[in-house]
């Protein structure tokens, strides 16, 4: 009965998205992933409405900046703005490696910003990182 | 109280001696004549201008100084004076002039003084040479009437005295049309009330100077056409009287190219945001689906392979997942060359040692890999953006270190000071190339060798060339196989 960690990816597309499960599942990362695909589904899994009403609060959110609608930076600003949602620990995934959207990243109290690589086994090593840091070392607040 | 009589003689006696005495040593020629016109006194000045000597003089009649062409009307203006003998100058409006001894004319100025002497009426003439101030009169005339410009010459009344071909030219005059006239006739109607109060701070504190700093100038034409003209104004004293010399130039032509560039910066301000989207569309909808080619290519070799898939198999993924990487490499690639017109910097003074150094730093790892020495001369200061002066360097020393011959690479940097620019020398002791492929090696994705031997997709050259344009120089090359490359290019100096 491990208390596993509770990750909602956010990405809105299903080849990075079934990849990033895929590593997971090859570098043996247990964690609980819940996979939503627009800045819209994201707020209403965290808002705990529709048919999301029966979720809990994650743990960190992996979110990506680039989706249709509501993207990434809205939803980031929105979570960081709301007295419930912003000490959630959001780690930017994205494939934008642009100067400006790192900036505003940060200016929005993002945790951390990682640019996916284009090489697979660059993505595995960062996979990694991510569980080594943010699965093992770091601790989080208690839920709300 | 009646005077001594007797001192009166005396008196008057001393006082004719010293009177003459005065007279005589007036610098202006002084003439008295009779109301009959006999001279009865010449001074030494006279006897000067005139090349008489004064016994010639006294008791002939004045009209032997009179040119011909204007003896006949002279009696007759000696009369009228006597009639109203008042100070004045002679002949106002008129050129005078005096005849002397040999025949020759010389340009004078008279003024008449009536005299009484002995119950006599006479009239004293000052006689003036003028030909001096005829000639600078005349040499201003010439310089006015040679300018490019348009020049136009004011009085303190705003009366117009000169002018000279360009002006009739400029506002369609006849200069006859525009002498004696007041100057505010070429004032556009709207401004003119302002004109005579501009002219009075103007003499007030006259300076050569530009008029109307700061605002857009007019002038009136005959036809009553407006055109935008540059006044420059120019404080004149000549003979105790002040004038204002103003050169005036049609700026319509000026005008209209500094709009035409207008409008050009915002085409090219334009066509460079369409770029810079057409970049980011470029760099980001392109690649995402390659990702996905070749991660799960990659996923697919890694998973699958000696299992469902056999060795050859393996070899067609391994081709797909080079060819997307290499896609994808192209497209940074593009990037990075429209970047340089994108994201280019103004200019500012940028030391070119400082980024030779940094340059060296970042290639720390080829030249340790490459047993390569980069050699750096002193180099200047130049006028550039220092992101992309980086780029070029860098990519220079990096293809001198990746096209080495066996020996360990040397790169060689130098400056030369070339009129007001400056020309800079990278050269190598590598592999070299032949020069019949001079050119096309500066064209993007030009390049000499496969991509097996040497990765890269050959745009460094076509970037370096960009970036060097876009500073104003330009960049050529000489080589031979096996003997090593030299790299030119010039840069603007910081002026």
């Amino acid at each position: 009965m491990v208390n596993q960690l509770k990750i909602l990816l956010v990405e809105d597309s299903r080849a990075d998205a079934r990849l990033i499960m895929e590593v997971f599942k090859e570098e043996k990362i247990h964690v609980d992933v819940d996979v939503v695909r627009d800045g819209d589904a994201a707020m209403s899994y965290l808002y705990r409405t529709g048919e999301y009403e029966n979720k809990t609060s994650p743990d960190l959110i992996l979110l990506d900046l680039n989706m249709p609608r509501k993207d990434g930076r809205e939803v980031l600003a929105e979570i960081k703005a709301d007295e419930r949602l912003k000490s959630i620990p959001v780690v930017i995934l994205t494939t934008s490696q642009s100067e400006e959207d790192i900036l505003k990243s940060y200016n929005l109290h993002a945790s951390c910003y990682v640019a996916k690589p284009i090489d697979l086994d660059q993505f595995r090593k960062i996979i990694k990182s991510i569980d080594e840091f943010w699965f093992s070392a770091v601790r989080y607040p208690p839920k709300l | 109280m009646r005077p001594d009589h007797n001192f009166d003689k005396h008196a008057l006696a001393l006082d004719e001696v010293r009177l003459r005495q005065i007279i005589d040593a007036a610098p202006n020629g002084m003439l008295m004549v009779d109301r009959h016109g006999v001279i009865v006194l010449a001074n030494t000045q006279v006897e000067r201008l005139f090349q008489y000597d004064r016994s010639e003089l006294l008791g002939t009649s004045i009209e032997e100084l009179v040119p011909h062409a204007a003896r006949e009307k002279h009696p007759a203006y000696r009369d009228h004076f006597f009639r109203e003998p008042q100070a004045r100058s002679m002949g106002a409006g008129r050129d005078l002039f005096g005849l002397r001894k040999d025949g020759s004319q010389v340009p004078v100025e008279i003024g008449l003084n009536p005299l009484v002497s002995g119950g006599e009426t006479f009239v004293l003439a000052s006689v003036v040479d003028i030909t001096e101030r005829r000639r600078s009169e005349e040499r201003i005339r010439l310089v006015v009437e040679a300018a490019p410009s348009g020049m136009i010459m004011v009085d303190e009344n705003g009366s117009i005295v000169l002018v000279n071909s360009q002006i009739e030219r400029l506002f369609g005059y006849d200069r006859e049309e525009l002498l004696g006239q007041s100057i505010d006739m070429l004032v556009p109607a709207s401004v003119r009330t302002k004109h005579p109060q501009e002219r009075a701070s103007f003499f007030a504190d006259p300076r050569s100077r530009a008029m109307g700093i700061g605002r857009d100038l007019f002038g009136q034409c005959k036809d009553g056409t407006q055109i935008p003209v540059e006044i420059g104004l120019n404080p004149l004293m000549t003979e105790g009287e002040r004038f204002v010399l103003a050169s005036i130039v049609n700026i319509t032509e000026r005008k209209r190219s500094e709009a035409l560039l207008q409008e050009k910066l915002l085409e090219l301000e334009r066509s460079n945001e369409d770029l810079q989207q057409f970049a980011y569309v470029c760099s980001h909808d392109l690649q995402e689906p390659l990702r996905v080619i070749s991660n799960y290519n990659q996923l697919l070799a890694s998973r699958y392979n000696g299992r469902v898939l056999d060795e050859a198999a393996g070899e067609f993924i391994e081709f797909t997942v080079d060819a997307t990487k290499r896609m994808q490499e192209l497209i940074n690639d593009l990037l990075m060359y429209s970047r340089v017109q994108t994201k280019a910097q103004d200019f500012a003074s940028v030391d070119c040692s400082t980024i030779v150094d940094m340059a060296i730093a970042n290639l720390k790892l080829a030249i340790g890999e490459s047993n390569a020495t980069v050699i750096c001369e002193p180099l200047p200061t130049v006028k550039g953006d220092s992101t992309q002066l980086l780029q070029l360097f860098q990519n220079l020393i990096s293809n001198a270190i990746k096209f080495r011959s066996k020996k360990p690479p040397e790169v060689h940097i130098s400056a030369e000071s070339i009129g007001n620019s400056w020309n800079i020398s990278v050269r190598d002791n590598g592999q070299g190339f032949d020069m019949k492929y001079a050119n096309r090696i500066f064209i993007i994705f030009q390049r000499l060798h496969n991509k097996e031997m040497y990765p890269g997709s050959g745009i460094g050259l076509a970037v370096c060339k960009k970036i060097v344009e876009r500073h104003g120089g330009r960049i050529w090359v000489e080589s031979a196989p096996q003997r090593g490359t030299l790299f030119q290019f010039t840069l603007p100096k910081l002026d």
